[in-house]
This record gives structure tokens, sequence and C-alpha cells, in this order.
């Protein structure tokens, strides 16, 4: 990111967390991704990849399973995020 | 717990130093502010909290990790909690979220039961500050850890130990699939499991001739006792047969849904202390909810509210639903429905029926929630059929979005577009609205001619029972099962505060009647002067004493 970019990214982060907003953003996703099987889905692979490994550790298990977890998030849900978002920082940045 | 085992062995060094003097109160200081902090977003009145900032790249933290050797908080998404344990050898930081532990030495994430104690208790006492009762304004009671007293101590010290899973198949006595299922997800359920092994109604000392909390004490006994080989619940199914109407009597396949809510109904008239209203019995106290239906009319917004009592909630899978999940089939239980004009009058707007809407919400949440997709569908041609949608349900499932206070405080929002319908400023902490999947029951094959089986979870462990057949699964399989009943328990069970339970009221006036028995024994041996040979007759037999006596013991080790 450009040195402005990550000034103005920095400032609107504090700003939506200080609000409470990033929690709210943040809760609307837990719930999508809940209701689509997505968290069921990651949990479950994450549980059986957990049981084959040896040592199991964190890290592994994360990056094993990070991009997978990226892509198969439904399009709808991103979507639906990205619009949340620009809500919020419509409020802020007028 | 004893057993338990820390994964790290440097956490428990540290912990074994002046006993954890080091880091427990950071550790502490942490997870309650992690609480506040959540709570004051969240209230009605949101306040605004200053987020911590990363010690090493100064970005706002929304997850904060927390060292707890030193002041500092770190992002995780940049390694730069791990870059600061590397520079100054301060092996530990915790997720101010879920309260785990990292440690740099072990380069992962640990496990110790000490810590997890720890931090349940400092999450429930920071949240006992946190909500006050609506009406009361009283604060939550706060919850105390129960110690043993020295009769449980002496009780405990001479007690075997069994290791006991509940993982036992039920044998089909005919057609008893039914049976059987409902049987499993009652002896999966933790609140039943802990009061019937917490002997609360042991069969061996219940008066009633035919009693089926008994049955329920005698199934828990075999079930988790040692011997592994199928059950047959004929005892059980014995009494059914002699209390049940004669809709559920016979080796015809029986509904399991039905069964359940009267096997609930028969426990509940069989148990110590049950009432006809407001009733505290294991089962109620268990899977009583309410429900509030409101009828709102669309002309002067006069709106009527009725209270109902409910053990379970029954949804519709008939018509159309945007998607065929639990959550979807949720909002349309509460939505709002249109009366016929025939069906509603208003008696604040005197001319004659307007429109109306009702809607359904769940006033009060039970601590398990016991869902039913309404899938045997009755048609009035008497050609019923089974509707065979497979409907996605969640391991895990926060029920706000459909509770009375949160609709109403949902209403003051957009109710479409992007984030609706997923509340956020509520009452209470999140915990109270969550709840953990346990037991799921399936029904396979048409309506007449079908089989029933189920999946039980024992703590992270799935297994799938066929009558007798029991074997280890994976959540995936079960969430991609097709589900006729869910149960749901709550993740963190509340309590009416400052109450003592009926059955431990009647249990008092009990006591009180015996001494004051033993009193009038005792002053009409000092003034007859009986017989020092004569057996002493209490009560009206030898054996019903030591009946008594027995009763007391097991009663007082509750």
């Amino acid at each position: 990111m450009a040195p402005d970019t990550q000034a103005l990214y920095a400032q609107i982060r504090h700003r939506l967390i200080e609000t409470g907003e990033w929690d709210q953003i943040r809760g609307v996703l837990v719930t999508r991704l809940n209701e689509s099987g997505w968290l069921d889905e990651l949990k479950n692979r994450g549980k059986e990849r957990g049981r084959d490994m040896d040592p199991t550790t964190f890290q592994a298990i994360y990056d094993e399973l990070r991009p997978s977890a990226s892509s198969s998030m439904s399009p709808a849900v991103k979507k639906e995020i990205n619009a949340v978002i620009k809500q919020h920082l419509d409020r802020h940045l007028l | 717990m004893s057993g338990e085992s820390s994964s790290c062995p440097h956490i428990q060094a540290e912990l074994s130093e002046n006993f954890g003097e080091a880091i427990y109160p950071r550790f502490k200081q942490v997870v309650t502010w992690n609480v506040h902090r959540s709570a004051a977003v969240r209230a009605p009145k949101r306040r605004r909290i200053s987020p911590p900032r990363c010690g090493v790249c100064d970005l706002a933290l929304s997850r904060p990790f927390a060292c707890l050797h030193c002041d500092a908080a770190f992002c995780w998404e940049h390694g730069h909690a791990i870059t600061h344990s590397k520079q100054t050898n301060h092996t530990f930081c915790v997720d101010a979220k879920s309260g785990r532990l990292y440690c740099s030495q072990c380069d992962d994430f640990i496990y110790d039961p000490t810590l997890d104690e720890l931090y349940t208790r400092t999450v429930v006492s920071a949240e006992e500050k946190e909500t006050r009762f609506q009406e009361s304004k009283n604060l939550r009671e706060p919850f105390k850890p129960w110690s043993p007293t020295d009769k449980d101590t002496s009780a405990l010290e001479n007690a075997n130990l069994l290791p006991c899973q509940s993982r036992r198949g039920l044998v089909n006595l005919g057609q008893t699939c039914f049976l059987n299922v409902v049987l499993q997800c009652l002896v999966h359920n933790p609140l039943l499991r802990n009061y019937f092994l917490g002997d609360k109604h042991n069969w061996r000392n219940c008066k009633l001739d035919t009693c089926t909390c008994c049955e329920m004490d005698k199934l828990f006994t075999e079930v988790y006792s040692d011997d592994p080989a199928p059950y047959g619940p004929t005892s059980f199914l014995h009494t059914l047969w002699k209390v049940a109407s004669s809709e559920l009597s016979g080796y015809a396949q029986q509904d399991a849904h039905e069964f359940f809510i009267a096997t609930l109904n028969q426990i509940h008239s069989t148990c110590r202390g049950s009432t006809n209203v407001s009733c505290n019995c294991v089962i109620h106290s268990t899977f009583a909810g309410q429900l509030q239906s409101d009828v709102k009319c669309e002309r002067c917004g006069n709106t009527t509210s009725t209270i109902d009592p409910t053990l379970d909630i029954s949804l519709e899978l008939k018509g159309n639903l945007p998607e065929n999940t639990l959550a979807a089939c949720l909002r349309r239980y509460t939505q709002p429905e249109r009366l016929g004009p025939k069906e509603y009058s208003c008696s604040k707007c005197a001319k004659g029926s307007p429109e109306a809407s009702k809607r359904l919400s769940i006033r009060k949440l039970p601590p398990v929630l016991s869902i039913q997709f309404k899938r045997f569908e009755q048609r009035t041609n008497d050609k019923s059929r089974k509707i065979d949608t497979p409907v996605r349900f969640p391991s895990s499932i926060n029920m706000a979005p459909y509770t009375t206070l949160v609709m109403k405080e949902m209403e003051k929002e957009n109710a479409s577009g992007p984030g609706a319908g997923v509340p956020f400023s509520y009452l209470g902490p999140e915990a109270l609205y969550e709840y953990d999947l346990f037991a799921v029951i399936n029904h396979e094959g048409q309506m007449d001619n079908g089989h029933y089986i189920n999946y039980a979870r024992f703590q992270d462990e799935w297994y799938r029972f066929d009558d007798d057949k029991v074997t280890h699964t994976s959540l995936s399989a079960v969430l991609a099962s097709n589900a006729y009943m869910c149960f749901y328990v709550k993740r963190h069970l509340d309590y009416k505060p400052y109450q003592t339970p009926t059955y431990v009221l009647m249990r008092e006036k009990e006591e009180q009647k015996e001494r004051e028995r033993e009193l009038k024994e005792r002053e009409r041996e000092a003034k007859g002067g009986g017989s020092m040979a004569s057996p002493r007759i209490v009560g009206g037999g030898g054996s019903e004493n030591k009946d008594m006596e027995i009763e007391d013991e097991i009663w007082a080790t509750v």
C-alpha cells in the first residue's frame, strides 16, 4: 500500500474499532459464514487434519487451510460484506 | 479437573513458581478488559473504547494478543506477537478474545487446565457485573464453584472411578428404532445426564409403581456402566405401554417426535416436586422455554401478547424457503403473518375486523433447544407425504435474532439490505444466546416404512447410533445428514438467581417431618419405657425405615 493509503487505512481502522463497528461488521460476516456452512466445513477440516497430523501445531493447520478457506467463501457473502463495509466507510468519510 | 494435563511444560514451570503470581493478574486483567470492551461497544448506548495499538506496527488492534510479561499487546496476522517474544524472551502471550495462550518456546498455542478454568471463571465474573436484570435491576447471582463438604470428600475418596462414555447401542425390540433414537438423545443430553448420574432420582428409593423417571435412571445406569454390549430397554418399553395412550402401544412404527414429547411429559409427571404451573422439575428446567405471540391491529397499532410455555420448536418445511437452512426456517417462524379478516377483531378500534398481523418470538430460551422439522405432512385427503428436503443446520447457532427482546430492538433497524437481520446491540453477553449441537435424529425411508438413526456428540467426538450399532463419525457426516430433529444445548447456563429448586425444598420438608417424628418417638419411649428388646418401628415397617435411611443418605450426597 502506498504510504498515504496506509495512513488512511490505519486511521479508518482505528475509528471502526473504537466505535465497535469493526465488531459489528465481523458479526455479520461470522453469521453469514456460519449459515452458509463455511464455518463448520473449516472446523471439520481443521479437526480431522489435526487428528492425523504429528506433531499438531496451529501454524501448520492454519497454513494448510488458509488458501482454500479464502477461496471457498461464497461470492454472495463477499459481496454483502463489501457492501456493509462500504456503508460504514461512507458514513465516516463524508 | 482431575486427570487433565497441561500440553506445555513451560507453563507448568511458570505456574509452579509462586503459584503463577507472575502471570495470573495480567491474564485476568486482559480477559476482563475484553469482556467489558465487548459489552461497551454492544450496549444500546454505545461507548467508544480506544483500542490498544500493536507494539511493533502501531496499528489499532481488533484482536489483541497481550504479552503476559509486560504491558504490551500485538497483532497476530503480521507475526508481531511472535516477534516480540523473540526480541524479549517473554514466553507467553494470550489472545484476549479466546483466552488461549501462545507459548513461544513450544511455538504453538497450548492447553493448560488451570488457565482454562481461570479463563472461564474470570469471564463469568466479569460478565456478572455487566448486565442487570430487567425488572428488579439486581445484578446476577455470582457463580460459586462447587466445593466438597467433608462428607463429599470422604465419599469421593472411597469411590471407584469408572470410564463412562455412554457409547452403548440399544437393541431394537421390534420396530422400536423410534424409541432408541429418542433415548440416545436423552442419554447424551448433558443436563439430564448430570441429573441422573448425580443420583437425583434413584429408582431403588422411588415409591411410585410405574415411574418413567425411574426408567430413565435405570437407562442411565445401564448406558454409563462398563458393559459395552448393546442394551435392550425392555423395562422402559414395558412402562411406556403401561402409561401411554393406545396410540403408542403395540409394535407399530411410531413417530419419534411424538414419543419424545410424550416421554418428556411422563418424566415430568413422575418427578419429585413437579407442579402443573411454573414447574421446576428436571424436564422443565432443561427443555421449557416460552413463546410469545403478538397480534397487532394494523389500523390502530394495538398489540395483544400471549405467552405460551413450550418444550420444543416445530418448524414448517412446506412452501418455498429462500434457503434450506435452519436460520431461514427460524426467520420464517418469527416473521409477521397476516391474519385473515375473520380471524381477528380489535378491542381498541371499535369498527369490525381490521387487518391484523401475528408474530411469534421466543420470549425465554430453554437450556436445551429441541427443534423438529415437520417432515410428515398430514393431508386432508388422507394422502400423507414425507418432505425429504435436506435442511442445512449449523454446529453452533446464536438464537438472539429470534428472541422477543432482540426482535423488538431489530424493528428499529433495516429489515433488508446488506447486513440485515444480524442484531448487534442487545442485552446480555452473546454467550447467553449461543447453542451447540449435541444430537440429531434422522428418518430414512417413507412415512410408514422407514428407519430412525441418530447422531450424538460426546465432548468433541461424534458417533452414529443405528440401534445396536454404534460407530465413530465426523462432524461433516452429521451435518450432511437429513435431519428430522436437532438438539442444541446452551453454551453457558444461566439460572434464576437466589432460588432453591422445588425438589430441594420438598426434601427439606421431609427431613423436617422425619426429625419431628423421631422427636415424638423419643418422647414416647421416655414416657412409656418400652422394651429394649422389641424392634423400633417407625412409620409402619422395618424395611421402610431402612428405605428412609438409605434415601436420606443418598439425598445427603446431593
